[in-house]
C-alpha cells in the first residue's frame, strides 16, 4: 500500500461522491461533448467522441458502479484515461482537485454498496476525509 | 552476415520485381524472337538476381541464375536461336525460381527444391549437338520484322524479278563511329536498290551504340557477286560483306503459341526505355509508414474544415476587420495545400494494375497448351491505378474468372467451328475508373451459363429447394453460381471445378467493399463486373439519418435510391419485401435493430438499395444527407469488432458519425432477422 502514497491523485465527484483516480492515468481532462452512440455494443459503452481528429471510446462509470446516471451539465467533465496504450474517456459530474493522500486503508468488501474489486483502497486526506480510489483497469473491464 | 530480416525482405521484394519483369518479357520475346532489347532486359535481370542471391548466400538460385546468364548471354550474342524449346525453358526456370524463392522465404536457406533437371536442360542448349541440330534447322536468313507495307514492297519485287538479298556487313573492330559506318552504307546501298529494312534500325539508333555486324534488307537489279565486289571497292572499314537471298516463306510466319496477346495501349519501342528509366528513380517505402501519412493528413483534413466552418461563421461579425480578410485568406490556403496534400498522399499508395495484369499473359497461355484451346487474351486499360491493399486482394479473384472462362466458358476449337465460330476463343479483360469507382471487367466469347443447368446443379448439391427454383427469375438462378460449394464442371481438373473458385470471388469481393454483377448470353459469352473503391483509406460517402443519428454509407455499396410509397411493401415469410424492376428485394430496417422507432413522416419511404459482392438488398432511412468524402477511422481494440458498423469518421462539425458495414449488415441480418418485426 506504500507506493500508493506517492502518487498524486484526481479527484472527481459521481452523484455526490468523491472518488480517486492516479495522476498518471489520467491523459487530459475535457469538457463534456456531444457522444455517438454506438448501438449494440458493450453496455456501459457510451460512444465515441473526436479528439483532436481520434476516435475514442467514452464509457460510462455511473451504470458500471450502478449510481443514478449521469445528467449534461455545466461542470460535467469526460477525464481521458490511459489504458493499454489506448485512450478511454469516462463521464464525470465534476472535478475538483488534485491531492496526496496521507494514509491508505485496504478496501473492505464493499463501499457504499459498491463492489469493493472496482477499489484500490481508500485513500485518507489530511482532512481525515475518506475517498475511494478507483483501479481503472477493472473497471474498464467490467463485464455487464 | 546479410541475413538481418530488413535485408531479407528487401532480398525477396527485389526478386518479386525482377521475376515479374522476366516473366513479362519471354512473354514478350515469344512473340518477338529478334528483338535484342528483350534479350538484354533477361539478361539483366538473370544478372540482378545471381548478384542478389549470392550477397544474402542463396546458393541454388545464384547457381541456376547463372546457368540462365549464360544461355542468355548465348542468345545475345546469336549463338542460340530463339525457338520455342528454348523459351520452354526459360518458363521452366521462371518456375523454379519462384519455388526456390517461395522456399527460401518460408524456410530460410534449407531448401528442398531440386534444381539438376531444369540445370541439365539448359546444359543442353549449352552444349554444342543440340545448339548445331537447331542452328542448322534455324533459317539461315536473318529473320526480318517486317511491317505490312514492308511485306508487300519485298513480295512485289519479288515477282517483278528483282533480287531480295538479306546483306550481312561486318565492321571492322577498330572503326570509329560505327553508326555512321553503317549510315554510310545504308546509303550507298540505296543506290544500288532499295534497303526495306536493317537491323539494328540504324534510323533508330544513338551514337554510341557498339554495332559490329549490320544487315539490310535489300532489293536490287544486281547479283550477290556485283554486289559484293562494288560495296568492297567503295566502302572502307568493312571486315567483311555477305549477301543471302532473303527467304519469302518467313514473312508468313506468325507466331502460333495459341495465344497471343493484344495490347490495346501498347508499349513497344521507346516506352519501355522510359518505364526502364522511372523503375530507376523509385524509394521502397515501408507501408506502415504511408498509412501513418495517410491517416495524419486525415486529421489534417477534418482541422481543416473545422477552421473553414469558423471562419464563414465569423464573416458576419469581423467583415470589416482588415486581419479578418487576412485569416479568410490564409484558411483557403490552408485549404487548397490541404486538399492538394491529400490527393497526393492517396495517390501514392495507387499503383497501375499493371502488376496484376501481367502474371495474366502467362496464365492465359498455360492454361490454353493444357486445355487444347485456342484463347486470344485481350488486356485493356492495365495503367488504371488502385491502391495497393486492394491490388493485393483482387489477384485471386481475377485468376478464378480467368479459368473459368478458360475452362467453362471457351468451348474447344471443333465445337467452336461447328456452331461458326471463331476457332479461337477470346478473353477480354478490362479495367477502368467511373465515378470514383474501379470497375473491372473478366468476359469471354464462349458458350455462357447454362441457367437450366445451374438450376439442377443447384438442386443436387441442396443449395436450394425444389420448391425455391420455380420463384426464382433467371437473375437469381445467375447468383447461384456465388454459393459455397457449387460447381457445373462434370469432373474436377487442376484447373477448376472443385466448386471454392467463385466462392473465393464473392468472400474477396466482399472484404472490399464491392459489387461483382455476372451478365451471361448462352452461346455467346459470359461478362463479369466488378465494381470497387478506389481505396479503403478515404472514401466517398453517402450521409443518412436513421432517427436522428447520422450514418454513412460508402458509396462504392448504393446501387439506387428509389423512394416508394409504403403500401408498395409486401411481405414474404414475414420478410419486408420491394419489387423494383422485376426484383424482388428484401427491406432491412435498422430502426429495429436500434431498437428505435420506426418514423413515418409521410407516406412515402426512401429506401437506399444496397450491394455487396453478389448480394442485394434495401436499407430503410429517414433522411438522406448527401454525399461527402470520409476519412475512415477504424475502431480501437478497447470498442472492438462490432457487427453492422466498420468503423467511425468526423464529420465538418466535429461530430462522429458512425460508418455502416454493409457486409455486416447481411451477415447480422441473417443470424437476427432485424426485419422480423411487423411493419405497425
Amino acid at each position: 500500500m506504500n507506493e500508493l502514497l506517492d502518487y498524486q491523485y484526481v479527484v472527481c465527484e459521481l452523484c455526490g461522491e468523491k472518488y480517486a483516480i492516479k495522476i498518471n492515468e489520467v491523459y487530459e481532462i475535457i469538457r463534456f461533448k456531444k457522444i455517438t452512440y454506438l448501438h449494440n455494443s458493450k453496455s456501459y459503452l457510451e460512444g465515441i467522441i473526436n479528439l483532436r481528429g481520434k476516435i475514442v471510446p467514452v464509457i460510462n462509470v455511473h451504470r458500471i458502479l450502478g449510481l443514478e446516471d449521469y445528467s449534461d451539465t455545466k461542470s460535467t467533465r469526460i477525464v481521458i484515461l490511459r489504458f493499454n496504450d489506448e485512450l478511454v474517456g469516462t463521464i464525470v459530474d465534476r472535478v475538483i482537485q488534485v491531492t496526496k493522500f496521507s494514509d491508505i486503508q485496504p478496501t473492505p468488501e464493499t463501499v457504499d454498496e459498491i463492489n469493493g474489486n472496482y477499489f484500490e483502497g481508500l485513500g485518507i486526506t489530511q482532512d481525515g476525509e475518506v475517498i475511494a480510489i478507483m483501479k481503472i483497469d477493472k473497471l474498464l473491464n467490467a463485464e455487464y | 552476415m546479410y541475413d538481418t530480416p530488413e535485408f531479407i525482405r528487401a532480398f525477396l521484394d527485389e526478386v518479386d520485381e525482377q521475376l515479374e519483369l522476366f516473366e513479362e518479357n519471354i512473354l514478350k520475346l515469344e512473340q518477338n524472337a529478334n528483338d535484342d532489347e528483350i534479350i538484354k532486359t533477361l539478361f539483366r535481370v538473370a544478372h540482378t538476381l545471381k548478384g542478389s542471391s549470392a550477397a544474402v548466400g542463396f546458393e541454388k538460385m545464384k547457381i541456376l541464375t547463372h546457368e540462365m546468364e549464360d544461355v542468355l548471354d548465348k542468345i545475345r550474342s546469336g549463338k542460340i536461336k530463339v525457338i520455342k524449346p528454348v523459351i520452354d525453358v526459360l518458363f521452366r526456370c521462371l518456375d523454379e525460381l519462384k519455388t526456390l524463392k517461395e522456399e527460401f522465404s518460408s524456410n530460410g536457406n534449407d531448401i528442398k527444391t531440386d534444381i539438376t533437371l531444369t540445370l541439365s536442360e539448359l546444359h543442353k542448349y549449352m552444349s554444342g549437338d543440340q545448339l548445331l541440330k537447331e542452328t542448322i534447322n534455324a533459317e539461315i536468313n536473318k529473320e526480318f520484322k517486317l511491317d505490312l507495307e514492308q511485306q508487300i514492297q519485298a513480295q512485289q519485287a519479288a515477282a517483278s524479278g528483282l533480287n531480295v538479298f538479306v546483306c550481312e556487313v561486318k565492321l571492322k573492330k577498330d572503326c570509329v563511329m560505327k553508326t555512321v559506318r553503317a549510315f554510310l552504307i545504308l546509303n550507298f546501298l540505296n543506290q544500288l536498290g532499295t534497303v526495306i529494312k536493317s537491323e539494328p534500325d540504324i534510323t533508330d539508333m544513338n551514337d554510341n551504340i557498339d554495332v559490329e555486324s549490320i544487315s539490310y534488307l535489300l532489293i536490287t537489279e544486281f547479283d550477290k557477286e556485283e554486289l559484293k565486289v562494288k560495296v568492297l571497292d567503295r566502302m572502307l572499314e568493312i571486315e567483311s560483306f555477305n549477301a543471302d537471298s532473303f527467304d519469302l516463306s518467313l514473312i508468313h510466319r506468325q507466331p502460333d503459341n495459341g495465344c497471343n496477346v493484344t495490347k490495346s495501349n501498347g508499349y513497344e519501342g521507346q516506352n519501355t526505355n522510359e518505364t526502364k528509366n522511372k523503375a530507376n528513380q523509385t524509394v521502397r517505402v515501408d507501408i506502415g509508414r504511408l498509412e501513418k501519412m495517410m491517416e495524419m493528413v486525415g486529421e489534417l483534413v477534418i482541422e481543416k474544415s473545422r477552421i473553414t466552418q469558423i471562419v464563414s461563421f465569423l464573416h458576419e461579425r469581423y467583415n470589416s476587420d482588415n486581419s479578418f480578410e487576412d485569416l479568410e485568406e490564409i484558411s483557403n490556403q490552408i485549404s487548397r495545400i490541404t486538399n492538394e496534400l491529400q490527393e497526393l498522399v492517396l495517390k501514392v499508395r495507387m499503383l497501375p494494375i499493371k502488376q496484376l495484369f501481367s502474371r495474366i499473359p502467362r496464365l492465359v497461355r498455360d492454361l490454353a497448351n493444357s486445355l487444347h484451346k485456342e484463347i486470344e487474351l485481350v488486356i485493356e486499360g492495365e495503367d488504371t491505378e488502385l491502391d495497393k491493399t486492394i491490388i493485393e486482394d483482387l489477384a485471386d479473384p481475377l485468376v478464378h474468372l480467368i479459368r473459368n472462362a478458360a475452362d467453362h466458358g471457351i468451348e474447344t476449337p471443333d465445337e467452336r467451328l461447328k456452331a461458326g465460330k471463331n476457332p479461337k476463343g477470346t478473353i477480354r479483360v478490362n479495367a477502368y475508373h467511373q465515378e470514383n469507382q474501379f470497375i473491372l471487367i473478366v468476359q469471354d466469347d464462349g458458350r455462357g451459363i447454362n441457367l437450366n443447368k445451374v438450376k439442377e446443379v443447384a438442386l443436387e448439391k441442396g443449395i436450394i429447394s425444389r420448391q425455391d427454383s420455380d420463384l426464382l427469375n433467371d437473375k437469381e438462378i445467375l447468383e447461384l453460381i456465388f454459393k459455397p460449394g457449387f460447381s457445373t464442371s462434370q469432373s474436377i481438373s487442376d484447373i477448376s471445378g472443385r466448386g471454392v473458385g467463385m466462392d473465393i470471388v464473392r468472400n474477396n469481393i466482399n472484404k472490399l467493399n464491392g459489387v461483382i454483377e455476372v451478365e451471361t448470353k448462352e452461346w455467346e459469352g459470359t461478362k463479369f463486373i466488378i465494381k470497387l473503391p478506389l481505396t479503403l483509406a478515404i472514401l466517398n460517402g453517402l450521409l443518412i439519418r436513421i432517427n436522428n443519428e447520422i450514418y454513412a454509407i460508402p458509396v462504392s455499396n448504393v446501387i439506387e435510391i428509389v423512394r416508394l410509397n409504403e403500401k408498395e411493401i409486401k411481405k414474404v415469410k414475414k420478410q419486408d419485401v420491394v419489387i423494383i424492376r422485376e426484383r424482388t428485394i428484401s427491406l432491412i430496417w435498422l430502426h429495429d435493430y436500434f431498437k428505435v422507432p420506426r418514423k413515418r413522416r409521410n407516406k412515402n419511404i426512401i429506401i437506399v438499395i444496397l450491394g455487396i459482392a453478389e448480394k442485394r438488398f434495401g436499407l430503410v432511412v429517414d433522411e438522406l444527407i448527401g454525399n461527402q468524402e470520409i476519412v475512415v477511422k477504424n475502431f480501437s481494440s478497447y470498442i472492438g469488432k462490432l457487427d453492422i458498423f466498420s468503423g467511425a469518421t468526423i464529420l465538418g462539425d466535429g461530430n462522429v458519425a458512425c460508418i455502416l458495414d454493409v457486409a455486416g449488415i447481411v451477415k447480422t441480418t441473417a443470424s437476427k432477422k432485424i426485419c422480423d418485426k411487423k411493419f405497425v
